[in-house]
């Protein structure tokens, strides 16, 4: 276990990618909650909020990847093992994509739902991905030049 | 402009990627009219529906996203510009790659109960496989160069 090994962008990823997977199960969209009669008879309630996870869409998938190859050079460095060098373009790539998907669903919310506080808190965590990806990208580059 | 300095999976990437931009606007899904007998006209609202992937799910922009870079690595090839951004192959081959889950993942799990697929999101699936070949076999080109 060596945790002195992640550099300031690997550890600003990893933070972030770990931020944004708690993130996932609060709030991200929400609808008016209605009660009516249901066909038995019962009362039946429909909307609420939806975390990331329960809402119909792959977009949790993607996010839980960018998260996953966001974590690999930390658990590397945990684990003892050797360096992942095409992480850093990985992560600084697919979480400048995700950053733009959350960007717009923040603007165009999908069928006209309520935007939650984890729908901004994801994007800015995304954002911070995408910031470690990018430092350690430069950091690897001077690494490489000296 | 020199398409000759192509290679094979940059053509296969920009192929993909423009098939992928054509099947984006066919249908992918979509609620099938029940039979009926020939003659019996089929009340408004009730007959076959279909939706393409702009309005009947949300991994548009990810799959457009995902066929611009490949458009994009292949125009930079043409104009000479890919020494100077080679990272575009590798761009290709992760967001085809990731697409390629997205969709599958959009086709089974997340797929409405009540809907049927439709043909669009199987070509789109396939575009995105060509896509990450494409963007793959690129990659392997350029070491071996």
């Amino acid at each position: 276990m060596d945790a002195d090994r992640l550099s300031q962008g690997q550890i600003v990823a990893a933070v972030s990618a770990i931020a944004l997977f708690i993130i996932s199960f609060l709030p991200w969209f929400g609808a008016p909650e209605v009660t009516g009669v249901g066909v038995g008879g019962g009362t039946v309630t429909v909307g609420g909020n939806f975390s990331l996870w329960e809402a119909e869409n792959p977009f949790d998938i993607y996010l839980l990847i960018v998260i996953l190859v966001a974590l690999v050079p930390a658990v590397l460095a945990f684990a003892g093992g050797g360096d992942a060098p095409l992480a850093p373009v990985a992560t600084t790539l697919l979480a400048a994509v995700g950053t733009v998907l959350i960007l717009y669903q923040v603007i165009d919310t999908p069928a006209e739902l309520d935007r939650k506080i984890g729908l901004f808190l994801g994007l800015f965590a995304c954002a911070g991905v995408t910031i470690g990806g990018y430092l350690s990208m430069q950091e690897d580059a001077r690494r490489e030049r000296y | 402009m020199d398409t000759g300095r192509l290679s094979q999976g940059q053509m296969i990437a920009a192929v993909s990627a423009v098939v992928l931009l054509v099947a984006m606007f066919l249908p992918w899904i979509g609620v099938d009219a029940p039979d009926v007998p020939a003659g019996v006209p089929v009340p408004e609202g009730l007959g076959d529906d279909s939706q393409n992937v702009w309005k009947g799910s949300s991994i548009d922009v990810y799959l457009l996203i995902t066929a611009i870079v490949a458009i994009v690595s292949a125009l930079l090839a043409v104009s000479g510009g890919a020494e100077e951004f080679s990272f575009f192959s590798a761009a290709t081959f992760l967001l085809g790659f990731v697409g390629v889950i997205l969709v599958v993942v959009w086709l089974t799990i997340d797929f409405p109960d009540d809907s049927e697929r439709k043909y669009g999101a199987f070509i789109g699936l396939a575009a995105s496989v060509g896509i990450a070949y494409g963007g793959f076999k690129a990659m392997q080109e350029e070491v071996a160069a």
